[in-house]
């Protein structure tokens, strides 16, 4: 879609202010519909619902592990979707959160194992693979950013496309020894990389083993702070709004969208890529091949549920992680199959998308 | 290279070629008329499995095909529903059908098959024009495919025909470059596009039928893999048209046959670069690297009278 | 022969006008009561109307009337919902323009319907036909009917290549081939030379004169004058007044349409509906201005746009515009006026040439550079330059100036309200507060916050404004027209393009004209030069009689 082509009918967040209950009554409708719609499949495969929640809940919520477990998945989901909902605010759609989670792990990674991250003193042992990975988060996105501005590409394909390549790019970085691998000691060594030094790991926020919050929870609470300040309250947020709506006139008004879009889909895609660092510093502590498993969809699905409130990614990200903890569970003890979160987050988004079609109807103009 | 490797690597290319070819045909129709389905993906997904388990538990690949054919109406019509009734963010729609389809498909062949994710089940046969089947060397190897790849090849060049010089395909040109055109002459452009997603849906349908029962004669979770994103790049790596479109399958297809291929020839090249070269491809592709980019002006733009 | 019939290129009509004729016992078509509202606005309201058969009926109201409405509602775009529709006594109540077409109405839209790059042939084939395209049989289809009424096209240009004159006739003929009952054509003469008007004129009445009833929108009473049988008026969606002699009663139908007497009515107001104020007072609104060396503003020199295409847009466009002047460019919109538009403002980089504000080199300035130079612009399709509907008044009021409006790093909204709220009060813009989106107010509101904005720049020194009236009711263009003015007093430059002569000729001091982007000749602004002004708009360099 070359720049031919006018812009993307979005499903774009209202103006500020214009938001109110409706949205938020139909994205909790929503959610229910696709609740509702699982637990008939669950039905429908013959297992007990019983069963099913029960499962479900023990995974979600049912510990203090579960708990604090289920958190730490919300924050690369909510700094996924902090990602998405600012961009949007620019009318982009970034759906390469996957691959910027993808590209965060490989350099923080690299930074932890071969960087010398390990030696320096804290914080810094841990703050600068962070950085490594949203500044290599950060030029994914905006490798998009600059094929949009240049070549009029859609950000969509170019971000999709892009994340495909990432998740590969970590598939061969740790293929190979002269990578990412670590020794090949027996036959039967795993393809990843080797568990990276504790210094480089994020921090527990308390000496109980059974809570391992980390760090990760006040630095992702603080960034949300952050992007929603931008969002609502500078002049870069209004900018940025204005690019959004009309880029033509924006650009009469004097604002350079170039730098703008590229700069947006830095950021989203460095939220994306801390995201990464996350997970690797906080949960799994050495690079797998299939580090993202999803995350950057479902991140994806975080974004668009909040419908372009700061408060609405921070909510739907925490159900998600607990979504999630959840039906690994329900797979785990009840055989219902995980997939079956995937249908209900597409059913998710199907709705939203459907649902926009009323709540927009009042923007719609008379003749 | 010998000449039997050169013969299977174009053998290669046109079996991985295909899906992308037919899928991406039916794409460029609705794209012609206005409508993106980053659903393709889905529905070939949806192809592929009701192919796969109509025809296991039918024990005919016909009559798979024919229940993977009816399996997608369902998914086309919600697609054209979200994107032209409720004109719904197309882009949106169409990721969220991949993420149903993927997680019911999944869901519902564990629940059919259980844990055998591999049961073989009948396929399509495979066939060959005659005499051409017969050449030393290469005959074999390229000219012997599954039957569906003659039957795809026909069905494109009528497709080609159609939008050229008849008065449906004037419609859907019509309908992604000026709807307000289509509109006023007391055409709807509602069924000119739903008819567009709902052939896109059935070629989809098809091709995912031919990865499943027509080549590897199995289904496995996600087994389409990306393939119909690569069809919408093919889409547009083609700008929009026909004959660009088949050749930049072709080329998606030939990355992907090299991937099996450059191996055995004793180049070292990661597998991981291999699996990434279409996608690269068309990464560049649309970067316009290639070219300037025509896209149907009013490509994703819902119609409002 | 005169230009006007040199380019007209159609024979004379036997007998021009029929003679007006009383309406016959059963009319074509039958409006009782009808009604339309869109949101808060009540765009019709019971209207009465009825159409003979074979007659020329117009339309007669200003910008904002209903015209268009009520023609939405006859071709099936809009459904009434009151009131009734009787066409050839059976009802009539289509949902669609499908069923409109079935019924034997056609329309022609102000905004054409057209494939850009499809041929003639391929147009008119659109909906028309069945199974597989034949092309040649419908290509000697169009030859005759367009000899049949007078119209002269090639079946196999491709729209992309042809002027909108000739893209109106595709419409027309795209109607035709319906073989209508009804042909409602949409203020047609809008987008035409003066020339082609007369064209458009005479195929009415051929038309007319074959058993097909003409409805005419218009807000000209020139074209009333040549070809109505019947007219009918209206005003704020009412039907305020009806003739069935329309050239002996125009006086009457005028005061009814502006809901006042034509004396003492602004001249520039009075210009837009085809009244040129008679000479004296037209020549006294335009003040000679004392022309001194140094005194410029604004220099174009060479300027030339060519498109992605090759094609040149503007051609070697050439002007000065002093301080306190108001210039005017005339010609027919699609002759480089958006070009022109887009250089000045620093959307688009001239091809070739230079311009100078205040003597400083401004081609390859960026719109901000230009802001900060002085240079307001009032585009003339706001919505996609000028403005951003989704965002509130106050915000679209300091688009341009944001940063002013930085208070410790964060947007200081206190102090963006109350600059809002004074341009409010000093443009007469009128919404329920500045926080309102600046979608919802009338187009005369906005057109007023957007000239609200342009001339608050600081340091002011030039003001392009755009076809900045189209589409306003008569008091929004008084309106804009007294700032237009009040800003040329205090010593800024004005160039004022717009495709409606009548308006320059009572605004502008000298008007220049454009034609295919070239510059064809530049005059006084005196109600005398009219017709000279309208052949070089018609591209005749030559000086016709």
């Amino acid at each position: 879609m070359s720049t031919g082509a006018a812009a993307i009918a979005s499903a774009a967040p209202l103006p500020a202010g214009r938001r109110g209950p409706p949205a938020l009554l139909i994205s909790a409708l929503a959610v229910l519909f696709a609740i509702g719609c699982g637990m008939a499949l669950v039905l429908a495969m013959g297992v007990r619902i019983g069963d099913a929640v029960a499962a479900f809940a023990e995974g979600a919520w049912g510990s203090p592990y579960a708990i604090a477990a289920s958190i730490n998945r919300a924050l690369a989901l909510g700094l996924v979707g902090l990602g998405f909902v600012l961009a949007q605010r620019a009318n982009l759609t970034n759906v390469g959160g996957e691959g910027q989670i993808a590209l965060g792990g490989i350099a923080a990674t690299a930074v932890s194992l071969y960087g010398g991250a390990a030696s320096l003193p804290a914080p810094w042992s841990f703050v600068l693979p962070m950085l490594a990975a949203a500044v290599a988060g950060g030029a994914w996105g905006g490798i998009a950013g600059v094929l949009k501005v240049k070549a009029g590409t859609n950000e969509v394909i170019s971000t999709l496309l892009l994340s495909f390549i990432a998740v590969w790019m970590v598939y061969g970085a740790v293929q190979s020894e002269a990578l990412l691998r670590q020794p090949m000691t027996t036959t039967a060594s795993l393809p990843e990389s080797s568990e990276i030094p504790d210094a480089t790991k994020l921090p527990p926020l308390s000496a109980d083993a059974d809570t391992p919050l980390h760090v990760g929870l006040p630095i992702a609470l603080a960034l949300a702070a952050v992007v929603a300040v931008v969002l609502g309250k500078t002049v870069f947020g209004v900018r940025l709004r204005a690019i959004g709506l009309n880029p033509v006139a924006a650009r009469r008004a004097g604002m350079r969208i170039g730098p703008a879009i590229v700069w947006v889909l830095f950021l989203a895609g460095a939220l994306g890529g801390l995201a990464g660092a996350f997970m690797l510093q906080g949960d799994q502590g050495s690079l797998k091949a299939r580090f993202s498993s999803g995350y950057g969809f479902d991140g994806l699905v975080v974004g668009l549920l909040a419908r372009g409130s700061v408060p609405g990614v921070v909510a739907s990200a925490v159900l998600f992680g607990f979504l999630r903890s959840g039906g690994i569970n329900m797979e785990l003890a009840a055989k219902v199959p995980s997939a079956l979160v995937l249908v209900i987050q597409g059913l998710i988004i199907l709705t939203l998308a459907g649902a926009a079609f009323w709540i927009d109807r009042r923007k719609e103009p008379a003749r | 290279m010998s000449d039997e490797m050169l013969a299977v690597f174009i053998g290669s290319t046109l079996r991985l070629a295909m899906p992308l070819l037919i899928a991406a045909t039916g794409e460029l129709v609705s794209e012609k008329a206005g409508v993106l389905n980053m659903s393709v993906e889905g529905m070939m997904l949806t192809g592929a499995f009701a192919g796969a388990i109509g025809s296991w538990a039918t024990g005919n690949a016909m009559l798979g095909l024919a229940i993977g054919l009816v399996a997608v109406i369902p998914v086309a019509l919600l697609q054209a529903f979200l994107s032209v009734t409720l004109r719904a963010n197309q882009i949106v729609t169409g990721i969220g059908i991949n993420i149903l389809v993927l997680g019911a498909t999944t869901t519902a062949y564990r629940a059919i098959l259980g844990r055998h994710s591999r049961t073989p089940i009948p396929g399509l046969d495979r066939w060959s024009p005659p005499g051409l089947g017969d050449i030393p060397i290469y005959g074999e190897a390229i000219f012997r495919q599954t039957w569906l790849l003659y039957a795809a090849l026909v069905v494109i060049a009528i497709v080609a025909w159609v939008l050229r010089h008849t008065a449906i395909g004037l419609a859907v040109r019509a309908a992604g470059t000026e709807p307000r055109a289509v509109d006023k002459s007391g055409l709807s452009v509602t069924r000119v596009r739903y008819g567009a997603v709902l052939f896109t849906g059935f070629m989809s349908a098809l091709a995912g039928c031919f990865l499943s029962i027509g080549d590897i004669h199995t289904f496995t979770d996600g087994m389409t893999n990306g393939a119909g994103y690569l069809a919408l790049a093919a889409v547009i790596f083609g700008n929009w048209r026909i004959g660009r479109t088949v050749l930049a399958s072709l080329f998606f297809g030939a990355a992907t046959a090299l991937q099996f291929q450059l191996p055995a020839t004793g180049v070292n090249v990661p597998t991981a670069l291999l699996i990434m070269l279409p996608y690269l491809m068309a990464l560049i592709a649309v970067g316009g690297l290639v070219g300037r980019q025509t896209a149907p002006p009013y490509l994703t733009q819902a119609y409002v009278r | 022969m005169t230009a006007a019939e040199a380019l007209s290129s159609v024979p004379a009509p036997a007998d021009a006008l029929a003679s007006p004729r009383a309406a016959p016992a059963a009319p074509l078509l039958s409006l009782r009561g009808l009604g339309k509202r869109f949101g808060s606005l009540q765009a019709l309201a019971d209207v009465d109307l009825d159409i003979a058969a074979g007659e020329i009926h117009c339309l007669l109201g200003e910008n904002g009337a209903g015209k268009s409405t009520l023609c939405n509602m006859v071709f099936g775009v809009y459904q009434p919902e009151v009131g009734e529709m009787l066409l050839a006594g059976r009802a009539h109540r289509p949902a669609s323009p499908a069923q409109a077409l079935a019924s034997g109405i056609a329309m022609v839209h102000q905004h054409f319907s057209l494939v850009a790059d499809m041929t003639v042939v391929e147009n008119l084939m659109l909906g028309q036909s069945r199974g597989v395209l034949r092309q040649q049989e419908c290509a000697s289809r169009v030859r005759s009917l367009a000899e049949h009424y007078g119209l002269v096209l090639d079946p196999w240009a491709r729209i992309q290549d042809l002027s909108v004159g000739e893209r109106q006739r595709v419409e027309i003929v795209k109607c035709l081939m319906r073989e209508p009952r009804l042909l409602v054509l949409d203020e047609p003469t809008a987008v035409l030379l003066p020339a082609e008007i007369d064209g458009l004129l005479e195929v009415c009445q051929r038309v007319a004169a074959r058993g097909c009833s003409v409805v005419l929108v218009t807000h000209k009473l020139a074209e009333i004058r040549k070809v109505a049988h019947r007219v009918t008026v209206l005003r704020g969606g009412r039907v305020v007044a009806a003739s069935s002699d329309p050239a002996a009663e125009i006086e009457r139908l005028v005061r009814a349409m502006i809901g006042r007497s034509l004396e003492g009515l602004d001249a520039t107001a009075g210009a837009l509906i085809g009244e040129v104020a008679r000479s004296d007072d037209g020549a006294a609104a335009a003040t000679p201005v004392r022309r001194q060396l140094g005194d410029e503003t604004l220099q174009c020199d060479g300027l030339t746009v060519r498109d992605a295409h090759g094609v040149t847009r503007l051609d070697r466009f050439t002007l000065v515009v002093n301080r306190g002047e108001i210039v005017g460019v005339a010609g027919v919109e699609g002759n480089g006026q958006s070009e022109l538009a887009a250089v000045l403002s620093g959307m688009r980089p001239a091809s070739e040439g230079r311009f100078f504000v205040g003597g400083v080199d401004m081609t390859a300035a960026t719109p901000k550079q230009l802001t900060a130079a002085g240079v307001a612009v009032v585009p003339e399709d706001r919505h996609a330059v000028g403005c951003i509907s989704g965002m509130s008044l106050a915000e679209n009021l300091v688009l341009d100036r944001l940063d002013r409006f930085r208070r410790f790093g964060l947007l200081d909204r206190k102090a963006l309200r109350s600059e809002a709220l004074e341009v409010m009060a000093r443009f007469d813009v009128r919404a329920a507060g500045p926080g309102v989106a600046f979608g919802g107010l009338s187009g005369g509101n906005q057109q007023k916050a957007v000239l609200g904005r342009e001339l608050g720049i600081r340091g002011l020194a030039f003001l392009l404004a755009a076809q900045p009236t189209r589409g306003l009711d008569v008091g929004a263009v008084e309106a804009v027209y007294g700032h237009i003015r009040a800003a040329c007093a205090r010593g800024v430059g004005v160039l004022l393009v717009s495709s409606e002569l009548d308006e320059l000729l009572s605004v502008a001091h000298r008007i220049v004209v454009l034609y295919r982007g070239r510059v064809m000749g530049e005059c006084r602004a005196e109600p005398q030069a009219r017709d000279r002004i309208g052949a070089l708009m018609a591209g005749h360099t030559a000086q016709a009689a």
